[in-house]
């Protein structure tokens, strides 16, 4: 143990967890940028006052029924309304327009979390008049998280930064259109999620399900290696309509993905590209 | 050729408020090094995604820069912890971001900074923090001096803000306490080639 602030992880634990993960659960962590899996191990581990891996192991051994929670626990669930607002401005404006005239317009959110970015491209398409034309597909591997995704409601706590960031993208548009508080919850309209279908899917270890116009994998991507970015980012790209576009967080790179070479940029500081015809 | 990966002996500086001008002006003292990175963990207003390269201004040899995620270390290199994430150390050489909640309000954390720097068990490292008001950057701090690598804590009758050196003083006794304006020599003096 390196101090009672910090459990320690060794190489063989760790070890024996990813194991535990692929063998029992088909859960394949392997490709985890481990800085990142190793501090979520130790937050759970302290939780559940515990001084290693190996009672954890043991717990998810021989009790499946904490499975659900335990994926809920290790997988990093922080997202926000309108994120970065400049890139879903630059979305809208230089990356969504080729696909005003197509009848049908598919979306896939990779890793959606508790929604919001699935809220908010609602949001955007209904502004732009897009919304009764697009079919939506919503992914995660943590399915307590794809619960409260569905039921569109966040901390009130929240309204102020996600107004913010509404107005930053629309100025002129109304945030009240869309939401209202209600006992300590900020509601939003549900009749924004009527084309979305919400999946448990693992993109590391499922295939994909689909050809898109749009992706969106936002803070995903800086939880795997250099490798398993590559091979996610491929699996992305091939589900891609050529033309079709890939959002990722604007911290993230293609720097280690060949698949980066079928794909031009439409605006490269906002992270945002679109597949070569 | 520059030094890359876990070849480099890592220059961890955290701070928060009344951190910024000291670290700044160090920087502008501090001589190049190419086997040296410098990483700094300030806390900073979420929203500016740019800005603080350009606020530290162009540096004598170092460069500056506010790292993707996945950018493999190089020597001779300022990194600074992008606004609104976690900056993590990879042992294998990397740079990983992470959008976990706050710890201690902040993020990015000085404390998952080097808590990841203590869990990669990277060979050559130092730490330093400078004034701030809050406690971020202490547990942190003690975790690098227990795995043996050198600390620095500002001294509080330097520090513009007294409560983050004094945080991780209550902890533990540093290799230096220092005063802003002797820190270029504290952090020459760490450094272990």
């Amino acid at each position: 143990m390196l101090t009672e602030f910090l459990p320690d992880i060794s190489d063989a634990e760790l070890e024996q967890f990813m194991q535990i993960m692929l063998t029992q659960h088909g859960y394949d962590f392997r490709g985890y940028a481990p800085a990142s899996l190793k501090r979520r191990l130790g937050l759970v581990i302290k939780k559940y006052g515990f001084t290693s891996l190996i009672p954890l192991n043991q717990r998810l051994l021989t009790q499946p029924e904490y499975l659900r929670y335990f994926i809920n626990e290790i997988t990093v669930s922080t997202t926000e309304l309108f994120r970065d607002p400049a890139a879903w401005v630059a979305l809208r404006v230089q990356a969504l327009p080729p696909f005003f005239a197509l009848p049908e317009i598919r979306i896939w959110h990779v890793g959606a979390s508790t929604g919001e970015e699935v809220i908010s491209m609602a949001i955007l398409l209904q502004e732009i008049g897009l919304y009764s034309r697009a079919r939506i597909f919503a992914t995660d591997i943590d399915d307590i998280s794809i619960e409260k995704a569905k039921s569109a409601q966040y901390p009130a706590r929240s309204r102020n930064l996600y107004k913010q960031n509404f107005q930053a993208v629309f100025p002129t548009s109304s945030f009240e259109k869309y939401a209202h508080e209600e006992g300590g919850h900020l509601v939003f309209d549900p009749s924004l999620l009527k084309n979305t279908r919400f999946l448990k899917h693992n993109i590391v270890t499922e295939a994909a399900f689909g050809e898109f116009e749009v992706i969106l994998c936002r803070n995903l991507l800086i939880y795997f290696t250099p490798p398993l970015q590559d091979q996610v980012v491929t699996k992305l790209v091939d589900s891609l309509v050529p033309g079709g576009i890939l959002m990722i967080g604007t911290k993230e790179s293609l720097f280690w993905c060949s698949a980066a070479k079928r794909l031009i940029a439409v605006n490269d500081s906002e992270r945002i590209y679109r597949k070569q015809k | 050729m520059i030094p890359r990966g876990p070849e480099v002996f890592l220059w961890i500086i955290g701070g928060s408020a009344g951190s910024f001008n000291p670290i700044r002006s160090f920087l502008h003292q501090m001589p190049y090094y190419r086997e040296v990175a410098i990483i700094l963990c300030l806390h900073r207003l979420r929203n500016p995604r740019v800005g603080m390269v350009e606020a530290i201004g162009a540096l004598k040899g170092w460069e500056v820069s506010e790292p993707d995620d996945k950018t493999y270390i190089h020597g001779g290199h300022v990194y600074i912890s992008p606004a609104d994430y976690h900056l993590l150390v990879e042992a294998t050489g990397y740079l990983s971001l992470s959008v976990e909640e706050p710890v201690h309000f902040s993020r990015p954390s000085i404390d998952v900074l080097l808590e990841s720097v203590v869990r990669a068990r990277w060979k050559k490292a130092a730490a330093a923090l400078f004034s701030g008001a809050n406690r971020d950057g202490a547990q942190g701090m003690y975790l690098m001096h227990q795995a043996g690598h050198f600390t620095a804590i500002q001294d509080p009758d330097d520090a513009e803000i007294r409560t983050m050196p004094e945080a991780a003083l209550a902890l533990f006794e540093p290799n230096v306490r220092f005063k802003a304006a002797d820190f270029v020599k504290v952090c020459l003096q760490a450094i272990t080639l």
